[in-house]
């Protein structure tokens, strides 16, 4: 089997699995993906002899995989709608045309790629680059044209992936395993909920206030980071660890707690704050509702509901994050992160501040969960302190191991692999699980007492953390870089391998002196 | 060029600088022996800042370093290559030595002391490309070196730069550390391999549990009755 058959049958039976799932035009989504990712996958493996071979290869490998979406489509409609007791809304003709568009699409993109990677270096990187922007920015319309309603989704998988590369900052590049950084995230949040909601009378009007207080917020998360990084300073690996666990969960309780706050100067007791009545700062468990929407001139009022604003604010921020953080990377700052995660003792024997470095990382990472949580705010427009629990920082933290420690790639994929599982891909299984349940398999059940326990213990999104679990565990035992990992971490794993083949070599060479 | 009076340094309670006073002064090779645990290596790294002392000071050039941070101390002159061989094992050879130059920004500089590191060590130069974590002892030992003299110091202090090596390689070390003094950098030296760092060293000090019980040239302290027995092993 050639090559590109190969790739092209690994990425379409993972795009086929959302078909499976979606039907109808998700194919057309997925196909360009699926085409795009064979070709990519492709060109990894095959030397290019030159540009037609590619292109023929790339496309190639996306038709095999549009095929592959188009059985899948078929599979969907035809067997699995009907299982599951839904009309078979399209009728097979149209299935077929959904398919073949797919088909075609994901060959396009194929194609395209294979004609980009076989560039020189810098039209390459330029081209792919446009490939990307071009899909992103289309990404809404084509869904909204094609009614699948995955915008709405990916706008609050976007921003675990703005907190995910933020993390990134502390855990890949400083080396400090922060278990509690949902807190700045919630920092964040609730700096944006003070500012734009009626909560303690500020309630701030003006209809550019957003574009200032999202700076306010990362300011102050940045702040928190400074804090709350402090007392860690002495500390290392575990130890560090720990601490940040506590900070993680201190701040959701002081959030859920701060309802009737009232200071007092503490020798006379005269009443600074809160006198008349014991101000309700955070609004407790219920938390603070409304926080109002941004607004821009030609976009005018950021709406729930309208979801091309807030995509393409969402993206916006990405893109700044992502510049910033590439800067930083290669700036004396980030050379000090990574010498330090190297060697603490050799790195300030270099006259790196290790003080200064770590409170940086940790203010660095914190600033950018302000970004974070100020659009997280305003788009959900309600907060509650439940939202910021422990499993929100366990979560991030694995987009981050399984994306690949370190790097910005690896981390936006592993973000948008872990979200997007959770919050669109395991619902609608489950609720496909169901129907089909109710439908085909229940009423077959004669036993009350099995049909019961069936009708309750098969729910996918009840698996949810056993599949995240089970997902760490595998990727630690196979690849415990990570999906695209960090050119150096990567070394950190292999380090016994390449130890060993250093040894082996001095050796060799050394009879010969 | 640098001098210290009376420095007693604390780990918690446990004093590890029982008062050291010494003196370095401009182009000498000047060495501190003594046993496991006498105090060299603390001695070296509250010149640098990275222990403070309690009591006494340390002055170089005129200039106390007792409060400075260790950025402004390298920046001042001094750096150090610490024992153990303290490289960064995953960087390259280029970029453990580009960090050595971290607390400077001329890049014209740092461009030819890389050149001048690379010919004092011509083995870096074939691995500049390879994983520090990768090089055999003795050219993490060469890096180690070359990476303090990227912070262009006018005072070298290298902890111990023999430790773990083969004796041909330790004479190629210290042979090397020769030819860095004799283009103008003043080395301060701790060393367990006495009689080595004593045939290279202008003067030397014998460091015993955080006192120094000794001081004389390099060549007298050679021969002397207590250097020979507690530290070159003859009887």
């Amino acid at each position: 089997m050639s090559p590109a058959v190969r790739t092209g049958i690994s990425a379409g039976l993972l795009a086929v699995v959302v078909v499976l799932l979606f039907g109808n035009l998700s194919g057309v989504v997925l196909g360009l993906l699926a085409g795009a990712g064979a070709a990519i996958l492709l060109d990894s493996r095959v030397e290019w002899p030159n540009r037609n071979a590619a292109i023929v290869g790339g496309a190639t490998a996306g038709a095999v995989a549009g095929l592959l979406i188009l059985v899948g489509q078929f599979i969907h409609d035809l067997f699995l709608m009907p299982l599951a007791g839904q009309p078979v809304a399209t009728a097979p003709g149209s299935t077929l045309q959904a398919g073949l568009i797919a088909v075609v699409l994901a060959a396009l993109a194929g194609a395209a790629v294979g004609a980009i990677v076989t560039q020189a270096e810098r039209p390459r990187q330029l081209g792919l680059l446009g490939l990307l922007v071009a899909f992103v920015i289309l990404f809404p319309f084509l869904d909204q044209q094609i009614q699948l309603g995955w915008t709405p989704t990916v706008i609050s998988v976007l921003i675990y992936v703005v907190l995910a590369l933020g993390l990134n900052i502390v855990v890949g590049y400083a080396g400090l395993l922060d278990l509690g950084y949902a807190a700045f995230f919630a920092i964040g949040a609730y700096t944006t909920g003070l500012l734009l909601s009626p909560q303690i009378g500020i309630n701030w009007d003006h209809p550019l206030s957003f574009w200032l207080v999202i700076w306010i917020a990362a300011a102050v998360a940045g702040l928190f980071g400074l804090i709350l990084g402090a007392p860690t300073l002495p500390l290392r690996g575990d130890y560090l660890a720990i601490v940040t666990l506590g900070f993680g969960e201190i701040v959701p309780i002081v959030f859920r707690n701060l309802t009737r706050v009232e200071i007092k100067e503490p020798f006379t007791g005269t009443c600074l704050i809160g006198c008349d009545k014991a101000i309700n700062l955070t609004g407790g468990e219920a938390g603070i509702n409304p926080i109002s929407h941004p607004w821009l001139p030609l976009v005018g009022q950021f709406r729930t509901g309208q979801d091309l604003p807030w995509y393409f604010l969402i993206v916006a921020i990405i893109a700044l994050t992502i510049f910033l953080i590439s800067r930083l990377r290669n700036s004396r700052l980030g050379r000090a992160w990574t010498a330090m995660r190297e060697d603490e003792l050799a790195a300030s024997s270099m006259g790196i501040d290790i003080v200064r470095t770590k409170l940086l990382a940790f203010a660095m990472g914190a600033t950018f969960s302000g970004f974070g949580g100020a659009f997280f705010a305003s788009y959900i427009s309600a907060i509650f302190p439940g939202v910021f629990d422990f499993s929100v920082s366990v979560i991030i933290l694995c987009m981050v191991i399984l994306g690949g420690l370190g790097n910005i790639t690896g981390v936006i994929l592993g973000g948008l692999i872990i979200m997007m599982s959770d919050r669109l891909f395991l619902p609608q299984l489950a609720t496909l699980v169901k129907n089909i349940l109710n439908t085909s398999v229940l009423p077959t059940i004669a036993d009350p007492a099995m049909k019961d326990f069936v009708a309750t213990s098969v729910d996918p999104s009840q698996f949810r953390l056993l599949l995240f679990g089970l997902t760490l565990v595998i990727m630690m035992l196979v690849r415990p870089e990570g999906l695209i990992p960090n050119v150096r971490r990567r070394a950190e794993f292999h380090e016994a391998e390449a130890g060993a083949e250093a040894t082996v070599a001095t050796e060799a060479k050394a009879p010969a002196k | 060029m640098l001098e210290l009076r009376d420095v007693q340094t604390y780990y918690g309670n446990i004093q590890a600088l029982k008062g050291i006073s010494l003196k370095v002064n401009q182009g000498e090779v000047v060495t501190l022996i003594g046993s496991n645990g006498a105090g060299k290596t603390t001695t070296l790294r509250t010149i640098q800042g990275l222990n403070r002392p309690r009591y006494g000071t340390i002055l170089f050039e005129g200039k106390a370093l007792e409060t400075l941070p260790t950025d402004t101390i390298v920046r001042l002159g001094i750096s150090q290559s610490p024992e153990g061989r303290l490289v960064f094992p995953r960087m390259t050879v280029r970029e453990n030595l580009e960090m050595g130059a971290f607390s400077r920004s001329d890049k014209e500089g740092i461009a030819q002391d890389m050149e001048r590191a690379l010919n004092l060590f011509p083995r870096l130069r074939e691995r500049l490309a390879q994983k520090a974590g990768t090089l055999s002892g003795g050219e993490q030992q060469m890096l180690a070196i070359g990476r303090a003299l990227m912070a262009r110091p006018r005072l070298l202090l290298l902890d111990e730069p023999s430790m773990g090596l083969a004796p041909m390689l330790v004479e190629q070390i210290f042979q090397t550390v020769i030819e860095i003094n004799e283009q103008g950098t003043t080395v301060l030296l701790v060393e367990q391999n006495a009689r080595m760092a004593l045939a290279v060293a202008d003067r030397g000090y014998v460091l015993q549990t955080g006192r120094i019980v000794l001081e004389d040239t390099g060549p007298n302290l050679l021969r002397s009755e207590t250097v020979r027995k507690a530290y070159l092993g003859e009887h």
